[in-house]
């Protein structure tokens, strides 16, 4: 039997991040995964929708180049090709996450593992069944989509982000149940791709735990595409017929419609991964593992990181807590500071924000003001013909503390870092309203925000939105 | 600041009562100081709008410098201090002056050790050493620290490289105050430091004696209506025992002295304190001449500076230049105590409650009307024989009040 100071359990960002920390801080490190390295994230999530979403705003792209007086001729698509090229960057980024472990020296073990409380772990791999034994145990075995439990779902073959990268055909139309931040990114996708797409959105508005304003702008732009969105629509029940799958879905009013697509699209949350643990008898905080602020479970020697704690189902998170969950298992004190986490949304326009929405810092009892800058008064927004969209930030009236930041616009998932570095180092809005921002460009209009916010506003003429 | 008596050199700032941008009358009280002897409010000398503080809250000043500029809304301030450093220019060595600059310093932030003050090249240096040495902090935690009245120096930093984040700050002011906690206002860190200081710094010495009051109590009896007629106040036991002490201490002068820096002054007057309990502190206003005045005068000065001090009306005047403090405790209670001395006075005297006790008389048992006296003295200016004579000639005034009238 195998024994090791560190056993990792799942090889998603938070697990094969905290196998990787653990061995350069001079652990025997042990990482076992059921499937493929990389997590949802690399082979079912962020980066192969990431990948079809640069598929998609090229699309984009190209149909904006004709009214600017491009000729491109007829525009077609292989859909074939896009898939081998997403199973290209997907494998690709894979083996440099293998290569990374072997440098490292991490043991890996491909299989499904179960938990004691002791740390010996039972993996049950391709070869056999195999029994190692750790001092201790990082848990990160992630999530998976909730099927919800809607009448005739069970009958009715649906995809979930799990299955949707596997298919070999483009469908005529598709139903997306949950208009959250999967939901929308698949809805630009097919869109792109000329689907029929229809969002079912149950909350009264779409992505609706971002910022208000954000959420009705990205309503506009999904309807500009030809989306329909349904918010504060259910989905009453699914039916195959020997064509169509049928939804009936009941609107606001109480009304029933009937929704007939070729495919469904299931993105309504994520539910933790809790199998092989049984024997440990974690304790849990609802649907997920319980842990403190230094990720350890109530268990000694046993710690938990990524979606499995639940919180902020994000792969930067997930990896922030492994590398801090690696730490302190090697022996360290460290914490997971979650003020400036960023939150990326990859539609077009992209959606990001950072730090406290506006109610959370209302809750935590700041006087919040805010102000939004409208990209339609951007020059590079302009000369990009991609108005849609503001920069917006809240700040604390006492102090000038940036409590938070929303943008919403091309480009803005790189441009949120700015924000997020500001709030991390506990810069005030003065200092953010002082700071020369390189003109032309979107990023301008986080500075001119904060500069409305101090009072020495120039180009923040009129009111913003408030 | 103002000079309240002939000794303050300095004054400390305890509170302000007005905030920048408020409108001030004359008369109106302006600024609680503390000086070595006292506390006090000071009233504005002018109306107008309070336009700048110099001074924050626990700052020491000199007397006779700017804390305050009063004037109109819109008055421009001409610091007196730029007038001056107009005229007294820096004096600086050339090379000093040059690393001053490189370093963009104001070389007016800077002390000097060289001859006359002068700026030396070793000043800047160690100007920019100390500097360095401060604590690194984050923009929102310099604002908290600047908006709290707090110094970096006394937070922790746990940032990276010892920075100070907000956090810190946060923790800082949480911490050592919990939710029962009430800030000390003026009058109570003046009472907290002179007692503490007191206590510290005098090694006190405490002789306890009991007095048989019979015959007090019947002086009391007789003079209450005369004194009540006269004065149209009611003569108490502490203006008896102040005459009585008054008498003692002008045969005992060695207790009747002060110990200012190395001398001991031994004055030729006796002014009695009197401690008085005001809400949330204690003070002691001044009787003046005691030994001169009868008990119809003290009784009417010693009821209306009490009344005086309880609204928080006495004047500096009338709390300087005591030379011995009374405490008394009679009316409640208490039999004895140890009385914490009044600096830079030598000796107080702590008086208790009249209790009837079984006393022996003549082979005989009686329940006489007993009081405890308590002196309590600083044993570096006096010794324990003359401190023990001193209260045993007490004791015999208030067992045969009649001989202060000899």
């Amino acid at each position: 039997m195998d024994r090791f100071d560190i056993a990792v359990i799942g090889g998603g960002p938070g697990g094969y991040v905290a196998a990787l920390q653990a061995a350069k801080s001079g652990r025997r490190v042990a990482l076992i995964e059921a499937d493929e390295l990389g997590g949802t994230c690399l082979n079912r999530g962020c980066v192969p929708s990431k990948t079809w979403l640069s598929h998609a705003e090229m699309l984009e792209q190209i149909g904006r180049a004709k009214e600017w007086g491009i000729k491109v001729g007829e525009v077609s698509f292989s859909f074939e090709q896009m898939v081998k090229r997403k199973d290209q960057i997907v494998k690709g980024l894979r083996s440099g996450i293998a290569s990374l472990l072997k440098a490292d020296q991490v043991s890996f073990y491909q299989g499904y593992a179960t938990v004691d409380p002791d740390g010996a772990i039972n993996v049950n791999g391709p070869s056999g069944m195999q029994q190692i034994k750790a001092e201790k145990v990082i848990l990160a075995t992630g999530s998976s989509p909730i099927i919800p439990p809607i009448p005739g779902l069970d009958k009715v073959f649906v995809h979930t982000s799990d299955t949707i990268f596997q298919i070999e055909d483009v469908p005529k139309s598709i139903a997306i149940i949950g208009g959250g931040v999967i939901g929308v990114e698949f809805a630009c996708i097919f869109a792109m791709l000329n689907v029929k797409v229809t969002v079912i959105e149950l909350a009264e508005r779409i992505i609706p735990t971002e910022d208000e304003d954000a959420s009705a702008v990205l309503l506009q732009a999904l309807k500009k595409k030809g989306i329909r969105v349904l918010t504060g629509h259910q989905v009453m029940s699914l039916a195959q017929d020997p064509e169509q799958k049928l939804l009936t879905v009941r609107t606001p009013h109480g009304e029933m419609e009937e929704i007939a697509v070729d495919q469904v699209l299931v993105s309504v949350g994520r539910k933790a991964n809790l199998g092989g643990l049984e024997r440990l008898g974690v304790e849990m905080n609802g649907a997920f593992i319980r842990v403190n602020e230094r990720m350890e479970t109530n268990l000694p020697n046993i710690y938990a990181v990524g979606d499995v704690i639940g919180g902020k189902m994000l792969a930067h998170v997930a990896i922030a807590e492994g590398l801090v969950a690696a730490k302190n298992a090697s022996g360290a004190e460290e914490t997971v500071n979650y003020r400036a986490v960023p939150r990326c949304i990859y539609t077009f326009p992209q959606v990001a924000s950072v730090g406290y929405t506006e109610k959370e810092a209302e809750q935590l009892g700041y006087r919040v003001k805010k102000m939004s800058f409208p990209l339609r008064s951007n020059a590079i927004a302009i000369t990009l013909n991609q108005v849609e969209g503001f920069i917006k930030v809240m700040v604390d009236e006492k102090y000038g503390e940036i409590l938070g930041a929303v943008m919403v616009g091309p480009h803005v998932t790189e441009m949120i870092s700015e924000a997020s570095a500001f709030i991390s180092l506990e810069g005030t809005v003065e200092e953010l309203a002082k700071m020369i921002h390189p003109h032309p460009t979107l990023s301008e209009g986080l500075f001119e925000a904060a500069a409305a916010l101090t009072g020495e506003g120039i180009h923040l003429l009129a009111p913003g939105r408030r | 600041m103002p000079k309240l008596g002939a000794t303050m050199e300095r004054g400390t700032i305890i509170r302000w009562l007005k905030e920048e941008g408020e409108p001030v009358n004359f008369g109106e009280v302006l600024i609680e100081i503390m000086t070595d002897k006292i506390n006090i409010e000071v009233e504005a000398e002018t109306s107008g709008v309070l336009l700048k503080k110099l001074a924050k809250e626990d700052e020491e000043v000199e007397v006779h410098s700017v804390i305050a500029y009063i004037g109109q809304p819109d008055e421009a301030i001409v610091p007196a201090s730029e007038a001056e450093q107009k005229i007294t220019a820096v004096r600086a060595t050339p090379a000093s002056r040059r690393l001053a600059r490189d370093h963009r310093l104001d070389l007016q932030e800077i002390s000097g050790t060289g001859p006359k003050g002068r700026i030396q090249r070793i000043d800047v240096e160690e100007f920019l050493a100390q500097r360095s040495r401060e604590p690194k902090i984050t923009p929102l935690a310099g604002k908290m620290v600047q908006a709290e009245n707090l110094t970096r120096s006394e937070i922790q930093g746990t940032g990276v490289q010892g920075k100070i984040v907000s956090e810190d700050v946060k923790r800082h002011l949480q911490s050592g105050v919990p939710a029962n906690a009430v800030k000390m206002d003026g009058i109570r860190k003046a009472v907290a430091k002179r007692m503490s200081e007191s206590a510290f710094n005098a090694p006190h010495v405490t002789l306890v004696s009991e007095a048989d009051m019979v015959k007090a109590i019947e002086l009391r009896e007789q003079l209450l209506p005369l004194v009540e007629k006269e004065t149209g106040y009611r003569l108490s036991y502490t203006e008896i025992i102040m005459k009585a002490t008054a008498q003692a201490l002008r045969r005992h002068p060695s207790i009747n002295v002060s110990l200012e820096g190395d001398s001991i002054i031994y004055h030729s007057q006796v002014h009695i304190g009197l401690a008085v309990a005001i809400p949330n502190g204690l003070v002691v206003p001044v009787v003046r001449d005691c030994e001169a005045k009868g008990l119809a005068e003290l009784t009417k000065e010693c009821k209306t500076l009490t009344k005086m001090a309880q609204e928080r009306k006495l004047g500096v005047e009338q709390m300087s230049e005591g030379t011995f403090t009374i405490s008394n405790l009679g009316m409640y209670a208490v039999d004895s105590f140890t009385p914490i001395i009044n600096p830079p006075e030598s000796a107080i005297l702590g008086v208790g409650r009249i209790q009837e006790k079984p006393v022996g008389v003549k082979g005989t048992i009686q329940l006489r009307p007993m009081v405890t006296v308590s002196l309590s003295f600083d044993h570096r200016v006096i010794d324990g024989a003359p401190a023990a004579a001193f209260l045993t000639e007490l004791k015999e005034i208030l067992e045969n009040p009649l001989v202060m009238l000899a």
